[in-house]
């Protein structure tokens, strides 16, 4: 399977502060992947060392094949807060995609206004959140990106301008299959969406995979207090909680667990997701799981 | 990019040539008027006490609308690159990094470099245009009045001919860095009014009067040439100093000097019988005895003819600094900013 993305020990720092360390990845073509973390965990970063508009402070980075350029044609990009120029008109903004790209499909852009019912003639400084958003990623698209990049587009809207959004975004998927990398930092956005999970915690990746492996690999474990370290190899304890008589885990392991002492249910994305975040706001050293191929 | 450059600067390209194209008729429409009063005044085509002629029509000049035309027409252009630098150079991609519309349209397939380029090409020569437009209407008009009181004294000079040029496009440019560099539109505004006004500044003051080479004319003080004298009653040293009526009309004057046969500056010690609050002769006793201690008067001046060779020199200069400023700009956009 190819790579729309690799990178290999990547790392950003604005000054002496990273905002991205040493992140390596691997994301395979045809998914939708999320990419999810507390706010300032370094998404924005990534998204933008991958579209060109930032340069990596260290590592490797190769995208779609090749270096990564801002004012590539193969590449869509959603900036965080959707921007758009205030002062030009929805169809000023489709005459922009088509002037500055090659591949601008004029019909699609046309259409996908159509449907969602905008006044070409409104300046887009006067939409709604989630009419600018929906204008960005159809800028966006109407570029026929062989991977799409978004970052935080739903962000600021309302749950049903998100759901929206969302839909849209699906749909134009499902027809084309662009590969898309989206962040958001609330995993019930992706949840819907994304195939392939990227938590990202205090600038490190924490985990990588496809969500139903994860979710096949991951466990919550209840039985009496235990070590943590005295669970046995294969088994990576991701998140532990205790009280005097009794602990919680969330562990992976790619066999099942069968300990009698435990009892052992499956977990779901917002709890997996939510055991690596607060492990690494836990504790002190920065464990990074990758996703064994 | 060309339809986007277009659609973003229409408004303000329309505003800045529909304003030069306004005060260029002004000044074209009353032109003829002015060259018929300086031909009324017996100044134009004077064969005669040219001198006197030339300050009475510089009077009437004063009293008369041409005068506040004049006045206006210098601070129009004085404000101009100012203008430019500010509303055309500073938010140019300093509000595209304050909204973050940057992000939108450096990931079109346009490389950020060109976008730049096509940007700094086209509202660089627009500001070169509305500068050259209103300068080149104001030096044609203000002619006669530069015939007779000169052009080439530093506040005329910097107003005329190709000059405003050079400093539109380098405080266009440098607003644009200096946008680009501060990220913050009206932090940039303000930065770069600050350093067009020192630009010009400096260039006016330190760098023009070393463009072309200086004149100096050396001549033996005579009593007549003598301007002004100061000395004081108190001081036992007895130093006097002398000021001399500059000998050449309409040029600029960089020193003039009243020096003694070895070269050095003259301070006396002046006579008390001749000069001072004990001579009984008066000032013309004074004068002539500062005439008789073989004086010299040294003055280093540009002439006006040098007008033209310093304006192309000083456009030069600035249009070397906005090429280098640009150079910058396609750096730092390559390299620094996201």
């Amino acid at each position: 399977m190819t790579s729309v993305v690799v990178t290999e020990g990547l790392t950003k720092r604005y000054g002496r502060r990273p905002a991205l360390a040493d992140c390596t990845l691997d994301i395979p073509a045809g998914h939708v992947v999320g990419l999810v973390g507390p706010n300032g965990a370094g998404k924005s970063t990534l998204l933008q060392l991958i579209c060109g508009l930032l340069r990596p402070s260290a590592g490797r980075l190769s995208v779609l094949g090749g270096e990564p350029a801002s004012g590539s044609a193969r590449l869509g990009f959603v900036a965080q807060d959707t921007p758009v120029y205030s002062g030009l008109s929805v169809e000023e903004h489709l005459r922009f995609g088509a002037h500055l790209n090659p591949s601008w499909d004029d019909q699609l852009a046309h259409e996908r206004v159509d449907r969602l019912g905008l006044d070409p003639k409104q300046k887009a400084g006067k939409l709604s959140g989630g009419q600018r958003a929906q204008l960005a990623l159809t800028v966006a698209i109407a570029k026929r990106p062989d991977l799409l990049l978004l970052d935080e587009p739903v962000a600021a809207l309302d749950p049903l301008a998100r759901r929206e959004f969302l839909q849209g975004l699906m749909e134009y998927v499902a027809e084309s299959g662009t590969s898309v990398v989206m962040s958001s930092h609330l995993v019930a956005d992706l949840e819907r969406v994304c195939d392939y999970l990227i938590v990202l915690v205090r600038s490190r990746v924490r985990v990588a995979g496809e969500v139903e492996e994860l979710l096949a690999t991951h466990h919550r474990l209840t039985g009496p207090r235990i070590d943590p370290e005295a669970l046995g190899p294969g088994r990576a304890v991701v998140h532990a909680r205790h009280t005097d008589v009794q602990s919680t885990l969330v562990v992976r392991s790619s066999a099942p667990i069968e300990d009698p002492a435990f009892s052992v249910d499956g977990i779901d994305l917002e709890d997996l997701v939510l055991a690596y975040m607060s492990e690494a706001a836990e504790s002190g050293r920065d464990r990074v799981l990758e996703k064994q191929r | 990019m060309t339809w986007l450059t277009w659609r973003q600067f229409r408004t303000q390209a329309l505003i800045g040539i529909g304003l030069a194209a306004v005060v260029a008729a002004v000044f074209l429409a009353t032109r003829g008027s002015l060259l018929a009063m300086a031909r009324d005044s017996g100044y134009t085509g004077c064969t005669a006490d040219c001198d006197k002629l030339a300050s009475q029509f510089l009077r009437q000049v004063e009293g008369s609308i041409y005068g506040r035309l004049l006045f206006n027409g210098s601070v129009l252009l004085y404000l101009t690159p100012a203008l430019i630098g500010l509303f055309w150079g500073a938010p140019l991609v300093a509000r595209e990094l304050e909204t973050g519309t940057h992000r939108l349209v450096w990931n079109q397939t346009v490389s950020r470099q060109r976008w730049l380029g096509v940007k700094l090409g086209a509202i660089g020569l627009a500001s070169v245009v509305v500068a050259g437009l209103m300068s080149w209407a104001f030096t044609a008009w203000a002619s006669p009045i530069d015939r007779a009181g000169g052009w080439i004294q530093p506040e005329n000079f910097t107003v005329r001919g190709v000059v405003p040029m050079g400093y539109a496009a380098f405080a266009f440019v440098a607003g644009v860095a200096i946008g680009m560099v501060m990220r913050r539109t009206v932090a940039a505004m303000a930065v770069t009014l600050v350093v067009v006004a020192a630009a010009i500044f400096l260039s006016m003051t330190f760098l023009r009067p070393h463009l072309v080479p200086q004149t100096t004319l050396q001549g033996t003080l005579t009593a007549e040439s003598i301007g002004g004298i100061s000395l004081s009653r108190e001081d036992p040293n007895r130093v006097i100093r002398v000021e001399a009526d500059a000998p050449v009309r309409n040029a600029w004057v960089l020193s003039n000097t009243v020096i003694t046969t070895s070269g050095d500056l003259f301070r006396g010690p002046y006579d008390p019988a001749k000069c001072g609050p004990d001579a009984t002769g008066g000032r013309d006793s004074c004068a002539q005895w500062i005439a008789s201690q073989d004086l010299k008067q040294k003055v280093i001046y540009l002439g006006p003819e040098k007008f033209w060779p310093l304006q192309w020199r000083e456009l030069g200069v600035f249009l070397v600094l906005s090429a280098l400023l640009a150079i910058f700009c396609f750096w730092w956009i390559r390299r620094r900013v996201a």
